[in-house]
């Protein structure tokens, strides 16, 4: 089966779709996608494994025809068939879904906030906040590669 | 019978009415799109969930999780959806009938009241209300649901239920919705159509499920509000529109019958003066 697969492996792509509360959101195609799971990054190429699996708050790398795209996805479920990608997630941000100065400023509150607040729940609920904004603003920072999401009949969508 | 005085209060009366039909009618309709686009975003997710979380109690392993296995009930709860207001036919009716015959089992049932006017009937009816949700404003309800979710959970999982139904009223289209009750807990699944399949779990099965759980609770309480809500919206639309063509038959039959009214007023008049027309001639001619 493997030695089979090789010498398809060149046309094949993996057909990724992340479906969120608000519909399927994103149908795309890639070689390779990079997603941050509960226990490390995981990297998914086409004749992946069947694996289903957590998703950790994180960046989300979609590597298609030598182009790197980011999201920001926070938690959900990833099912890896033979050559697709279903992502189950809440919250699924492309760069410029982003709001970066909401991000910023949640950063900087959590960050002085961290620095006196010594309560456990209050810390933990501080770090996952810290997190979310630092990844959303590393993944909105490479908004440049943002008309790489935009495609005809998309409807807009907003995520915040 | 009325006099035209009466009648004519009353029609000003039905339209003062009507006109507040009309309004809510169109608070309904805006609201009914907004619903249907909540609704039609929050289905995929919930249906394909719905299928990873029914694959997942195919596994031997998973049967003995707690989410999974079977365990004698004593405590039931259930989570009632209705609205917080009234105005919709009768679409909280509806799905009280349905929880209440769900409910009459024998077992101890514990109730989340969701909505105002199902807290309202379920206290009176003597049942045990251990949380109710009222007024819930349609922003939050992403986020209460998340939180219910996880109240639901810490419930679950510390023995005080051993099961968790929610009834909710299916929205299939403007006019038709059916309520229903359904088990969220353990959750159902699907014996008979299993697939033998070689996925595997990441990192173990039981982290997975306990990841998994969570999420599709939270989106089928998500889903099953926005249901609710579509169907709400639905019903008072709908009978704001009954109402509201009630409302114009009445003020035609009431105008009706104000001019019939002033029609045999003049007509009365009319022979009055012709009658006392006729004496007054009548009396000349005695005179000559």
């Amino acid at each position: 089966m493997a030695s089979e697969q090789t010498g398809l492996v060149k046309k094949q792509k993996i057909d990724l779709r992340i479906t969120t509360p608000r519909g399927v959101k994103f149908v795309e195609e890639a070689d390779l996608i990079i997603m941050r799971c509960i226990d490390g990054d995981l990297g998914v190429m086409p004749g992946h494994a069947l694996i289903t699996t957590v998703l950790g708050d994180g960046i989300f790398r979609i590597y298609n025809d030598g182009v790197e795209r980011k999201l920001a996805v926070f938690g959900g479920i990833a099912e890896i068939g033979d050559n697709t990608v279903n992502i189950f997630s809440t919250i699924a941000q492309r760069p410029e879904e982003i709001d970066r100065e909401r991000a910023e400023m949640d950063r900087r509150e959590a960050e002085a906030t961290l620095l006196e607040e010594s309560e456990e729940h209050q810390i933990r609920k501080l770090q996952v906040l810290l997190r979310h904004s630092l990844i959303r603003i590393e993944v909105s920072s490479h908004l440049e590669e943002a008309e790489y999401f935009k495609y005809e009949g998309e409807e807009e969508d907003e995520e915040s | 019978m009325s006099s035209m005085k009466e009648i004519k209060q009353r029609i000003a009366n039905v339209s003062s009415t009507e006109q507040i039909i009309k309004a809510m009618d169109i608070v309904a309709s805006t609201k009914l799109q907004r619903a249907r686009a909540q609704l039609e975003g929050v289905r995929p997710i919930y249906y394909e969930l719905k299928r990873l979380v029914a694959e997942v109690g195919d596994q031997e392993e998973a049967k003995t999780h707690v989410f999974y296995g079977e365990r004698e009930v004593r405590n039931s709860l259930y989570i009632v959806l209705t609205s917080d207001r009234g105005f919709s036919g009768g679409y909280n009716a509806g799905i009280l009938t349905k929880a209440l015959a769900h409910m009459n089992q024998g077992k101890k049932e514990s109730i989340l009241a969701v909505g105002a006017k199902g807290y309202e009937y379920l206290r009176k009816q003597g049942k045990n209300i251990i949380r109710k949700i009222i007024d819930l404003p349609d922003t939050q309800v992403y986020y209460g649901t998340e939180s219910i979710a996880k109240w639901v959970i810490d419930l679950y999982q510390s023995g005080e239920v051993e099961e968790v139904f929610v009834a909710y009223t299916h929205f299939e289209n403007v006019l038709s919705y059916v309520p229903s009750v359904e088990r969220v807990l353990p959750v159902v699944t699907n014996i008979g159509t299993r697939t033998e399949s070689h996925r595997k779990y990441e990192p173990t099965l039981a982290t997975y499920i306990d990841h998994l759980i969570p999420i599709y609770l939270h989106m089928n309480l998500f889903r099953a509000f926005s249901e609710s809500h579509t169907s709400e919206q639905a019903a008072r639309m709908v009978s704001m529109d009954a109402a509201g063509k009630n409302a114009e038959e009445m003020i035609e039959e009431l105008t009706r019958m104000y001019n019939r009214k002033r029609q045999a007023v003049i007509t009365q008049e009319l022979s009055e003066i012709v009658g006392s027309t006729n004496i007054l001639n009548k009396g000349g001619r005695h005179d000559s």
